[in-house]
């Protein structure tokens, strides 16, 4: 046992720059692969409704807008979304993406919601599924 | 002079909400209480209602900090259930996220000890290296306490060339941050004057009182769910079970030290022996009646799941018996002839994760000292029979 | 004249208005200098480098709501801060900073001021002993009976350690011992383990880390400010801050040879003597971690004092071989 064992290593990060970071100020890249917001690229959407049954948080809502027409409404709730990319995974089209944004935050839980009106599309599923 | 002091539910020493009721003489604690079920989320419920699938991302979130293990627990029980051979690059995978997320978990583990003997110089560099491997996981997975890496049959993302160079390259600084916190740890006088000879737990009492994880090695008791029943790739990997023989806060401390290097070599092993192909495999929506139980090496301990099928794409039920649970009475052991100063110590060395831990309502009768299940129905009767015809207190005391 | 000097004397410097500033800039740099010295950034925002930082802490609790409890002793409750902080303020006045002369050092200076102030010292660890009792609350209490265990700890080998350079000096007069070592630095050498010890009682006094045992936040959330809130609060952390620059002066004055060179340089010898003191103050609050309130006691009276008795000794030494 000694005293002050940890004297060297304090005083030689004195004048060190600190580890942190100035956050709202100054803001660290996120990987490439982060997981963010998902979000729908329409035209490739085959509303075969594996991305909504597949949520854990139940945050997508696909309903029919016009039968005849094949218009569909997706809208995703940002609020209820805990980010875990299952969508992306379950899409066999690769209609849904994750985006690298984290900072969403707002007064109102309405303004977090992001809605697509489409026409389905008619494209052959791509990659097998992960997870029928 | 005995009196009683309430040690939570709100606590600057508990990071989640727990009551434990210390009877004091003076500093000395004579007797302990811990009350639970301030936390309880109704997980096992919610999990009835959900797919397989689904399932994996509610299990995730039982736990912040081990969130791996408690989805490993699950996918590997819902795998058996489902008849599914997960592919080797997949497990190998799932074993190095297992493997940070224990590196992980150890240094917070050090920072917070550190901080709750009020030596905060050692919690806040710590907790800054402890940035390189949550940096790690980021990479890996996408985001940093969340892995959301496991999917039945496998793992849902792949590792390149890239990443596992930078996590070889990594792991060397950490390694030698470890080296010197093991040194600073076992060397700083007022550091290793507050753990040790605290929270004394025999071999004996530990074994009795079903502790489990580094509480139960540092009793001197080599259990090790890798090794005692290996599960993904643990049977392929070397590594040894640390122990310690001091029984108290100081050999917690020192196995979680040494288990951090075993957890490098690991990874090490893993990056450099890593198969090639597919990462997993295809997986049924729906599991044929039967039953399961998983084990897995939390960092805090063994970690239970227990699931039942019934041929539908939910399960029928999911138990959970998380670590923290079974040092429960062991910690109360612990406390008993401590002083107040180490409350938050003893309490801490089991590491804690109070949320993970709360799953029934488990009634104390003060009188008797039983515990009883009770069901929802016969607590709403039990209740409205106790408040049935009394007026409302008004000023009511403080129950000390 | 020699009104307004007074006047000067005790509103402005080194009264009320200086001790309000520097304690304020003091505590800004302990929490900056611990920050640097963890790799972290410290006050970074409120004016230039976060300088403002403890002044609109201050004004943010001075404007909270003040609670007293109901149980507890009314009086005595709202009371304590302001007393506190007037027992700090005035020890503050004895210290020989404004040096005119050596007959007039100071407003106050007598034969035996450096027992009154070490006396006034004291007093603090009372109050938040009697703070701690009269909340009622019951970590409040037990906050409260750690500050008196404590204080039987640090407090003689502290008083023996401020003694020692005084018996060199043959002096009890604050301004005669600072003198008697400017005259002759090198005796102040004879001082350093005194000097030594001296730093970790005050560390033990200001309940600094690793000292901190009374208001321990992980055992027993605020200690005897559990019930502190608002203003009263507020009084309190600004009479801690101030028990450090007094504590820091003390120890400058009689182990550093005090602040000579009139208005102006005798100002900025103070500032850089008392920062250099709570340097050390600030690195040990850094380097070590909590130890518990029997510790403390034992560790007093196992190193402490034997070490303080025998700089004594030395002392005793060295002035039979001088005189
Ligand atoms: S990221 Fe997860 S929670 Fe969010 S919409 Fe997709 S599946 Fe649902
Ligand atoms: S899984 Fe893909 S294709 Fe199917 S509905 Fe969802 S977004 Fe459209």
């Amino acid at each position: 046992m000694k005293i002050g064992v940890f004297i060297p290593e304090l005083l030689r990060h004195l004048f060190k720059k600190p580890a942190t970071v100035d956050y709202p100020l100054q803001k660290l890249e996120v990987p490439r692969d982060f997981r963010g917001s998902p979000y729908l690229r329409p035209e490739l959407c085959i509303v075969c409704r594996a991305c909504e049954r597949d949520c854990p948080a139940e945050a997508i809502e696909i309903t029919a807008t016009n039968e005849a027409e094949k218009r569909f409404r997706m809208v995703i709730h940002n609020d209820r979304c805990i980010h875990c990319a299952q969508c992306v995974d379950s899409c066999p089209t690769e209609a849904m993406l994750m985006d690298t944004r984290f900072e969403i935050s707002d007064y109102d839980r309405h303004n977090l919601k992001m809605e697509w009106e489409y026409v389905r599309a008619v494209v052959k599923p791509k990659a097998e599924p992960k997870t029928s | 002079m005995r009196f009683q002091i309430p040690i939570g539910p709100q606590h600057p020493a508990l990071k989640e909400p727990i009551s434990l009721r210390m009877t004091v003489e003076g500093e000395i604690i004579r007797d302990a209480d811990i009350r639970l079920g301030y936390n309880h989320r109704g997980l096992e419920k919610l999990a009835e209602q959900k797919t397989w699938i689904q399932n994996i991302y509610l299990t995730e979130r039982i736990c912040g900090i081990c969130s791996h293990s408690h989805t490993t627990c699950y996918v590997q029980g819902v795998e058996k259930l489902m008849e599914l051979e997960p592919p080797k690059r997949g497990l190998y995978i799932r074993t190095l996220v297992a493997e940070l997320e224990r590196i992980h978990s150890h240094l917070l583990w050090l920072g917070v000890a550190g901080h709750e003997a009020g030596f905060d110089s050692f919690f806040m560099y710590t907790w800054r290296d402890r940035e390189i491997v949550m940096d790690i996981l980021e990479i890996i997975c996408g985001n940093r306490v969340h892995y959301g890496i496991n999917t039945i049959g496998g793992v849902r993302r792949d590792l390149d060339e890239q990443q596992v160079k930078h996590i070889l390259d990594s792991l060397a600084i950490l390694r030698q941050r470890s080296e010197y916190y093991q040194h600073l740890g076992t060397n700083e006088p007022s550091f290793v004057a507050r753990l040790a000879g605290v929270g004394y737990l025999s071999r004996e009492d530990a074994i009795a009182l079903c502790a489990v994880g580094p509480t139960l090695r540092a009793s001197g008791v080599p259990m090790d769910v890798r090794k005692d029943d290996p599960y993904a790739v643990y049977d392929e990997v070397p590594f040894e079970v640390c122990t310690a023989d001091t029984c108290d806060v100081l050999g917690r401390t020192v196995v979680r030290i040494k288990e951090l290097f075993q957890c490098y070599n690991i990874i090490e092993y893993l990056l450099k022996n890593l198969p090639s192909g597919p990462v997993a495999v295809r997986a049924p929506r729906r599991a044929k009646p039967n039953e399961v139980v998983s084990r897995y090496e939390a960092p805090r301990g063994e970690n239970i799941h227990y699931i039942k099928s019934n041929g539908t794409d939910k399960p029928e039920r999911l138990k959970v018996r998380a670590p923290t649970l079974g040092n429960y009475a062991a910690t109360i052991k612990m406390l008993k002839n401590g002083f107040i100063a180490d409350v938050p110590l003893i309490f801490a060395a089991i590491d804690p994760c109070i949320c993970c831990a709360e799953r029934a309502v488990s009634l104390v009768d003060a009188r008797s000292g039983q515990e009883k299940i009770i069901s929802m129905n016969s607590l709403k009767t039990l209740s409205l029979k106790v408040s049935a015809g009394k007026a409302r207190k008004r000023e009511a005391e403080w129950p000390l | 004249m020699a009104t307004v000097k007074t006047l000067i004397y005790l509103v402005i410097y080194p009264g009320l208005l200086f001790l309000f500033l520097y304690s304020t800039f003091v505590e800004w740099y302990d929490r900056k200098l611990y920050a640097r010295l963890q790799n972290r950034m410290g006050p970074t925002h409120t004016g230039r480098f976060g300088l403002l930082q403890p002044i609109a802490d201050f004004i943010k609790l001075m404007a909270k709501e003040d609670i007293v409890p109901d149980r507890a002793d009314r009086k005595m409750f709202s009371v304590l801060p302001a007393v506190g902080l007037a027992i700090v303020f005035t020890a503050m006045l004895l210290l020989p900073v404004w040096n005119y002369s050596l007959d007039q050092p100071s407003a106050i200076s007598f034969n035996g001021d450096l027992i009154v102030v070490l006396y006034l010292l004291s007093l603090p660890t009372f109050i938040f002993f009697l703070a701690g009792w009269s909340s009622t609350n019951l970590f409040s209490t037990i906050g409260g009976a750690r500050v008196l265990t404590m204080l039987f700890g640090y407090e003689v080998p502290l008083f023996l350690s401020v003694l020692s350079p005084a018996v060199l000096a043959d002096s009890w007069r604050l301004a005669e011992i600072a003198a008697f070592y400017r005259q002759k630095p090198a005796l102040a050498l004879v001082n350093l383990l005194g000097f030594i010890v001296a730093l970790i009682c005050v560390q033990a006094k200001l309940e600094r880390t690793p000292f901190d045992i009374p208001h321990a936040e992980t055992e027993i959330v605020g200690g005897t400010f559990t019930e502190y809130s608002g203003k009263k609060l507020a009084l309190f952390r600004l009479m801690m801050d101030a028990e450090m620059v007094v504590a820091a002066g003390l120890l400058a004055t009689v182990f550093l040879g005090g602040f000579p060179g009139g208005v102006f340089l005798g100002l900025l010898n103070f500032i850089i003597k008392t920062l250099f003191v709570i340097f050390f103050l600030s690195l040990i609050r850094a380097t070590t971690s909590r130890i518990r309130v029997d510790q403390v006691v034992s560790f007093a009276w196992k190193y402490l004092a034997p070490l303080a008795i025998l700089q004594l000794l030395i002392v005793i030494l060295v002035k039979g071989l001088i005189s």
